[in-house]
């Protein structure tokens, strides 16, 4: 089966201002990923990685210097390209308030899209409500404001905006930042219920790692603007192949007294990519780091256990 | 650990004036700390826990009324000092730190001049550069020396919370009130940041208050918790306590609906219907009784404060069950 | 799960009635308004004709039948005022009304469209507002001759860069704007952009500005006017009152008293009315927020 979205050596590069150098700094390295048909895949990492980057690649608003992004099995290109790919896959951005256009109402915001790709819209009001109902909020918010929302309902109605147009694919960029844990449990859930029910793909983007052992199916994990795991969810949780993803890991806070941890899993920052460490780019703040890691790079290869690990020693970890 | 109360918060009520009528941020609340503790506030948005930290540090916004009550630092009630001596107290007997440390800076100066300042002003022997280096040093901060001639821009969130943390630390405060101090930042400087507020339990001779909507930092970090809900504590003792055995039916639904509690195989996460009361005119009874599942008829009335340990206290109608 | 309105949450206030609570608000729009139905009811409310001679009874002081009195050449100045309104309000609202019009789609063109396009209109910009404004719209008048049309084209020419200026600015900061690059996400074309989402947020502080400079337009015209380089005499553009007001000031100083007068009131209304609405119309303003 075609996946839905899938990114091919996917290259974006910070271009550098200068009038004699040319090229730019890599904010994305080679990233290939695929999300199929109503599957749910996150892509995790700290600021930095390059996430948000992606997403915005992705959807054609940030210009990618290497690679390709492919759409239902075809190359995206062009403005054409860009159009049709707007149309079939919709972004929720991680400011939900801050992404809904100030001046405007609710129930205008949500049907929006129809007006964008001229799609038959008879009754506006109507649509408005009925994309309201789905994401549970009642039919009078289609006349406020987006000021005039608090946190979840601002991000129920982003929801309901990319729903409009019933797409296959939606980028969510830090779907819960900011909610309080019972309405991200509220949104969570909404998440999931609208991927049954219409056959939803997702490509979640977050460094929240409760939230992404909850709904992916895959994760992909990145660091400085390269892939170095990915996996089912469930194994990837269970048995991490590279040490960056276990640090991540152990790093989250447990709600749970009982666990706390005696030592600190990962030290140190993420480097500036303005000087990317040599050999593994992760070697600095490795717990594990022998010599090869600080003068060989690792490629992204396929563990025993069928992963992806861009690590030397990713099958003596998980053992 | 001695029980030495630093910091008691008795009764408190505060309000901020608004268009609609007073919204009652924080509804009779009593807490203390002492000594060598730290204490969690947790609680969703709206709860009031912000705005009793600000009580705690005497720093309300001009709109905050305190309608009754006191928040007593070594036994002086600091709400009742002149505005001269209170400034002495702020910074000095309790310092904050706050959510993004980058609007605590001012962008033009250095972190050294900042630091400097701020200790300067209240001791000058503390703002030597190798006293500054040392504290720095001591929290974390690689190359200490270094950093203090830098600007905030050039340093990471974690490093701007890990210099705010050490700022507040130099004058060796009574009480270091922390305000959602992770929020802003990654998960592996939010490890480091607890790790090293935890390390500093073991040298730091005050108390310290943390004030968060992460249930996992509380669970990490505190000796003791306070459950808010709707301006009131609803719920307060040992952190194993409120995380193993929670008494009141919001504590419990608030934990279940954390995806980390949450076994991902069983799919949906529960959530609590409904909504926090009007403020404005908060209910006689219970403020939780409209979404709580166990709700009685008694839930109405106005609620007693049970006691069902020793050191624990729940605002709630229901026995133990 | 249930999410029910809260009637706690404030509706969206009127423009109108937040300006009515505002004092200086309320004394500015209530003059401008005065000044607006002057202008528009000249025809009916004047007692006596501006132009019509009546050397009889010149420079008359303010009585029962002029009850501003009468000019050198025993005109009724009441009436010339109530005309003056006309021709001010006229030449002031139209120039600055084209001109806020030239500037808002400029600064958004600029703002929003590809870089060359914007090097080129800030050169424009720049260009327009380095010329100094009296001697260019000396100039303008040399070549084209004095008129109520020259002069609204110098106004024109004169105050449009730094409108496009303030909008384009507004622009450049909007469009990093999280919601713009939603709209981009979604697909929508830059002419949507720019006129559905960024036009009614940029617009706020250019209807202040011009509200502001309303009077300085009414100011120029006068002095032009004063100078003989503006409406050409008789009509009754308050410079021209001034202006020969002065060369009696001695035998009849109330003309110029007169004459000066509404003058001095328009500036202070359109003024007023700017900031009155900058308080409301600026989201960082108190009373928009709630806790």
């Amino acid at each position: 089966m075609i996946p839905v979205l899938e990114l091919q050596n996917l290259s974006v590069d910070l271009p550098l201002g200068g009038f004699l150098t040319r090229g730019g700094l890599p904010i994305l390295q080679d990233v290939t990923l695929s999300v199929g048909r109503g599957e749910s895949v996150a892509l995790v990492g700290e600021s930095g990685s390059g996430k948000t980057t992606l997403a915005r690649a992705v959807m054609g608003l940030q210009a990618i210097s290497g690679g390709a992004v492919r759409f239902d099995g075809k190359a995206v290109a062009g403005r054409d390209g860009f159009a049709r790919l707007r149309r079939d896959a919709a972004m929720m951005f991680q400011d939900a308030t801050a992404s809904l256009s100030p001046r405007l109402t609710v129930g205008y915001l949500v049907t929006e899209a129809f007006r964008i790709h001229r799609q038959p819209l008879p009754d506006p009001a109507r649509t408005a409500r009925e994309l309201l109902a789905t994401v549970g909020l009642p039919p009078a918010i289609a006349h406020r404001y987006p000021h005039e929302l608090s946190g979840g309902q601002a991000r129920r109605v982003g929801v309901a905006r990319a729903l409009a147009l019933r797409p296959r694919l939606v980028i969510a960029d830090e779907p819960t930042a900011g909610l309080d844990v019972s309405v991200q449990a509220e949104v969570l859930n909404l998440m999931a219920d609208l991927r049954r029910d219409m056959g939803l793909a997702y490509l979640i983007i977050t460094h929240n790692l409760a939230v992404v052992r909850h709904v992916a199916d895959r994760i992909v994990v990145l660091y400085l603007g390269r892939v170095v795991e990915e996996g089912p969810t469930a194994e990837v949780f269970a048995a991490p192949a590279h040490p960056y993803t276990a640090s991540l890991i152990a790093a989250e806070p447990k709600p749970d007294p009982r666990k706390r941890r005696a030592d600190l899993a990962i030290r140190g920052e993420v480097p500036s990519i303005l000087r990317r460490p040599k050999g593994c780019e992760f070697h600095t703040r490795c717990p594990l780091a022998r010599d090869v890691c600080r003068l060989t790079a690792p490629d992204l290869r396929p563990t025993t256990s069928g992963r992806l690990a861009r690590c030397h020693f990713a099958d003596q970890h998980q053992e | 650990m001695g029980m030495t109360v630093v910091l008691e918060v008795q009764n408190l009520s505060v309000a901020y004036a608004m268009p609609g009528g007073a919204l009652q941020a924080v509804r009779d609340v009593s807490l203390s700390v002492a000594r060598g503790e730290v204490l969690g506030i947790m609680g969703e948005s709206g709860c009031g826990k912000s705005t009793l930290a600000a009580a705690m540090i005497n720093l309300l916004p001009p709109a905050a009324r305190v309608g009754q009550g006191a928040v007593r630092l070594n036994g002086t009630d600091m709400l009742r000092l002149a505005p001269a001596a209170q400034r002495a107290l702020r910074g000095r007997s309790v310092a904050m730190v706050f959510q993004d440390p980058m609007t605590a800076f001012n962008p033009v100066l250095t972190i050294g001049q900042q630091v400097a300042d701020f200790v300067g002003a209240h001791d000058a022997s503390l703002a030597r550069p190798d006293r500054l280096a040392a504290m720095l040093d001591r929290v974390g901060i690689p190359d200490a020396a270094r950093c203090l001639g830098r600007y905030p821009h050039e340093l990471s969130g974690g490093m701007r919370q890990r210099v705010a943390i050490a700022a507040a630390l130099l004058m060796q405060p009574d009480v270091l009130i922390a305000d959602e101090p992770t929020t802003a930042l990654d998960v592996t400087m939010e490890a480091q940041i607890i790790h090293l507020l935890r390390d500093l339990r073991t040298t730091f001779d005050g108390a310290i208050v943390i004030v968060t909507h992460h249930l996992g930092v509380i669970a990490e970090l505190c000796d003791r918790v306070a459950v808010m809900y709707a301006g009131e504590v609803v719920e307060e003792g040992p952190v194993d306590a409120i995380f193993h055995d929670p008494q009141h039916p919001y504590t419990r639904a608030l934990l279940a609906c954390d995806p980390a509690v949450v076994d991902p195989a069983s799919g949906r996460l529960p959530t609590i219907a409904g909504r926090l009361p009007d403020l404005t005119a908060p209910p006689p009874g219970c403020a939780f009784e409209p979404r709580c599942g166990m709700a009685l008829a008694v839930c109405s009335q106005p609620v007693p404060r049970r006691v069902p340990a020793a050191g624990r206290s729940v605002l709630c109608h229901r026995g133990a069950e | 799960m249930s999410f029910v309105v809260d009637p706690a949450l404030p509706a969206r206030r009127g423009i109108g009635r937040a300006l009515l609570a505002d004092p200086m608000g309320l004394a500015g729009l209530v003059i401008v308004v005065t000044f607006v139905a002057m202008a528009l009811l000249a025809p009916w409310i004047a007692p006596y004709d501006p132009i019509a001679l009546d050397v009889k009874a010149k420079f008359l002081t303010p009585s029962a039948a002029h009850w501003a009195g009468t000019d050198h050449l025993g005109r009724d100045l009441l009436s010339r005022i109530i005309w003056g309104a006309r021709l001010a309000l006229g030449i002031a609202i139209t120039s600055v009304g084209i001109a806020g019009v030239i500037g808002l789609v400029l600064g958004l063109v600029a703002g929003y469209g590809p870089r060359w396009l914007d090097s080129g209109l800030v050169l424009v910009f720049d260009s327009l507002s380095s010329l100094p404004m009296i001697f260019f719209a000396l100039a303008v008048i040399t070549v084209l001759g004095p008129g109520t049309l020259t002069l609204i084209l110098v106004i024109v020419l004169v105050s449009f860069p730094a409108y496009a200026r303030l909008i384009r600015t507004q622009t450049l900061t909007l469009a990093g704007a999280d919601y713009i690059l939603a709209e981009r996400a979604m697909g929508a074309r830059p002419g949507r952009i720019i006129f559905r989402h960024l036009l009614p947020n940029v617009v706020g502080p250019l209807v202040i500005l011009i509200c502001m400079d309303i009077p300085v337009v009414i100011m120029l015209e006068a002095g032009l006017s004063y100078l003989n380089l503006g409406v050409k005499p008789p009509s009754p553009s308050w410079g021209n009152i001034l202006a020969e007001g002065y060369t009696s000031l001695r035998q009849a100083p109330h003309v110029v008293i007169v004459a000066g007068v509404p003058l001095v009131l328009a500036t202070l209304g359109f003024t007023f009315l700017g900031e009155g609405l900058r308080d409301v119309l600026d989201p960082r303003g108190a009373g928009r927020r709630w806790a």
